[in-house]
């Protein structure tokens, strides 16, 4: 088994088409947009569920310091940077603004990645940010306040990102996808009760700085994905058009 | 300020023809104050960078001072993992380079010896050539993958025709009579080939070796920033999104050494290759 970092859902997807590569990691809204356009992708193992408590999430909205804004409601004309445009980050960001009563059809939305959306709300280039761990904590830290756990708010049980494969390779390979589940789902037991070695394992492949590491936030390494979470997901995504209809949950998880 | 410029060349311009009297004398006092000059050029530039965010100009957060950058990247060389990515950023670079210089010297003496071919292709090469390499990113990524393949298809894009034009140029730029001359003295193909054609060459082609050197660099760091293929660019994209940023900067001022690095090397490969051709014997033919 070899593990290749690098490349989002742009460049993994088109991979595990072409069988190049065998698994690979990736959000919810992302696989369920690729398997509305026809691309044959199932879900073999959960990644990361939100922990579903607002205070100890590894995702929030934030405003800077000092913003007027105090709810999701008041975004409305307001700028919300997000990592990527018509994914999971303005989906559950406007159901956040929606929930809390406000015009979620008049949010602003631009695409910066994660290390410059701090950096970016600081100048006042943007009034608030989705950001994710070790974001959170940066920006925690330099005094920006967190207005909404978009997630949780999503449901507190949401999956946001899992493994997926090729429906090529559960056809000609099924033991191998068995195994892989297998494995993941042993792994993902195995970081949950060990939050310590979880945590070590950051400094062998980002470069985090420790002091940092001790204070993130993490997910959930849970292996069940809640389904009633994900026809919540898609349900807002074919409110937002993101999909025309809902995908056949059976089909879409093995 | 005005008069020292106003002086400046004008009290050097004589001295420039002056043949061997003054050749000595000019060529020492430039040799010691050109590096002493970019010595202070450098501490200028330093001590700048280490005040702009002391002083306040830019948050410490988003550009760290000079001193914490520059303890950053000597805390790195001291480890195996930097030298494997400086090793897998030149390895990219020199192979991609290597094999774009390869195939347009091939291809670019074959057209000159075809005349036809090369009118028939001009408008392929015309269209082919101001394609951005980056641009192939997403061809590179679905058909190499992560890997070092990526860098090179982007690297050998962006210089096969840098390299192939400056050939073009060169084999079209021969002197018709040293040509007949060479004709009529009985050489062949071949040795025309290498008697009159090589040598008129030369200097087109190390000018396009020396372009793409740079831009071979330039490529090899964005594809693996923007790729992930291993090398330093991959390594500044892993400090970027951990919110790194001394790291970042680190790996840049790497990467800028890099450059100086391979630039004065290619200026020294091209002094040598080219030490007969009055471009680089200037001064001896007055």
């Amino acid at each position: 088994m070899t593990i290749e970092t690098g490349g989002g859902g742009a460049t993994t997807v088109p991979r595990i088409v072409s069988g190049e590569l065998d698994f690979a990691f990736g959000n919810v809204v992302s696989l369920m947009v690729a398997r509305e356009q026809g691309l044959p992708l199932t879900v073999v193992a959960n990644g990361m569920t939100t922990t579903g408590d607002a205070e100890t999430d590894y995702s929030a909205l934030v405003v800077p310091e000092g913003s007027d804004i105090t709810a999701p409601a008041q975004l409305q004309d307001a700028t919300v940077a997000i990592d990527n445009l018509r994914n999971i980050g303005d989906t559950s960001v406007r159901n956040s603004v929606r929930l809390d009563g406000g015009d979620a059809d008049h949010v602003d939305f631009v695409e910066l990645a994660f290390p410059d959306m701090v950096g970016a709300m600081d100048n006042g280039q943007i009034d608030a940010a989705w950001v994710v761990e070790p974001f959170l904590t940066i920006a925690l830290e330099q005094g920006a306040t967190p207005i909404a756990a978009n997630f949780v708010e999503l449901d507190p049980e949401l999956s946001i990102a899992t493994y997926f494969t090729g429906d090529e390779l559960i056809a000609s390979d099924p033991d191998t996808v068995d195994a892989f589940t297998e494995a993941m789902n042993a792994s993902l037991v195995y970081a949950e009760e060990h939050p310590d070695e979880t945590s070590q394992i950051l400094t062998t492949f980002t470069e985090i700085d420790p002091e940092l590491i001790d204070q993130l936030r993490w997910p959930r390494f849970e292996t069940e994905i809640d389904r009633g979470a994900l026809e919540t997901v898609a349900d807002l995504m074919v409110t937002d058009g993101l999909i025309d209809s809902a995908p056949d949950l059976d089909t879409f998880i093995r | 300020m005005t008069e020292t410029t106003a002086q400046g060349p004008a009290r050097e311009r004589p001295e420039a023809p002056a043949g061997a009297g003054g050749r000595p004398r000019g060529a020492t006092r430039t040799g010691t104050s050109k590096p002493l000059l970019g010595a202070v050029g450098i501490v200028a530039f330093l001590g700048m960078w280490e005040a702009v965010p002391h002083v306040g100009l830019v948050s410490e957060r988003y550009l760290p001072p000079a001193s914490t950058v520059l303890a950053a990247l000597a805390r790195r060389a001291t480890t195996p993992d930097f030298w494997t990515a400086v090793g897998d950023t030149l390895i990219g670079w020199g192979l991609g380079l290597a094999i774009a210089f390869v195939g347009a010297v091939l291809l670019g003496f074959a057209m000159g010896a075809l005349p036809r071919v090369r009118a028939f292709t001009n408008s392929t090469v015309d269209f082919l050539r101001p394609i951005p390499s980056v641009a192939l990113i997403p061809l590179a990524v679905l058909v190499y993958g992560t890997d070092i393949r990526s860098t090179l298809l982007l690297v050998v894009y962006a210089c096969f025709w840098l390299i192939y034009i400056q050939v073009l140029y060169g084999v079209a730029d021969v002197d018709p009579v040293a040509e007949q001359t060479a004709r009529s003295y009985g050489l062949g193909r071949l040795a025309r080939i290498r008697y009159v054609v090589w040598p008129t060459t030369l200097p087109y082609l190390m000018t396009g070796v020396r372009l793409a050197a740079a831009v071979a660099l330039i490529l090899a760091i964005t594809a693996q920033l923007i790729i992930g293929s291993p090398g330093i660019g991959r390594e500044i994209a892993v400090a970027q999104s951990s919110g790194a940023v001394s790291s970042v900067y680190a790996l840049i001022v790497a990467t800028g050494a890099l450059g100086v690095l391979i630039n004065i090397g290619v200026r020294a490969l091209e002094r040598r290759v080219l030490r007969w051709h009055t471009s680089v014997r200037g001064e001896a033919t007055a």
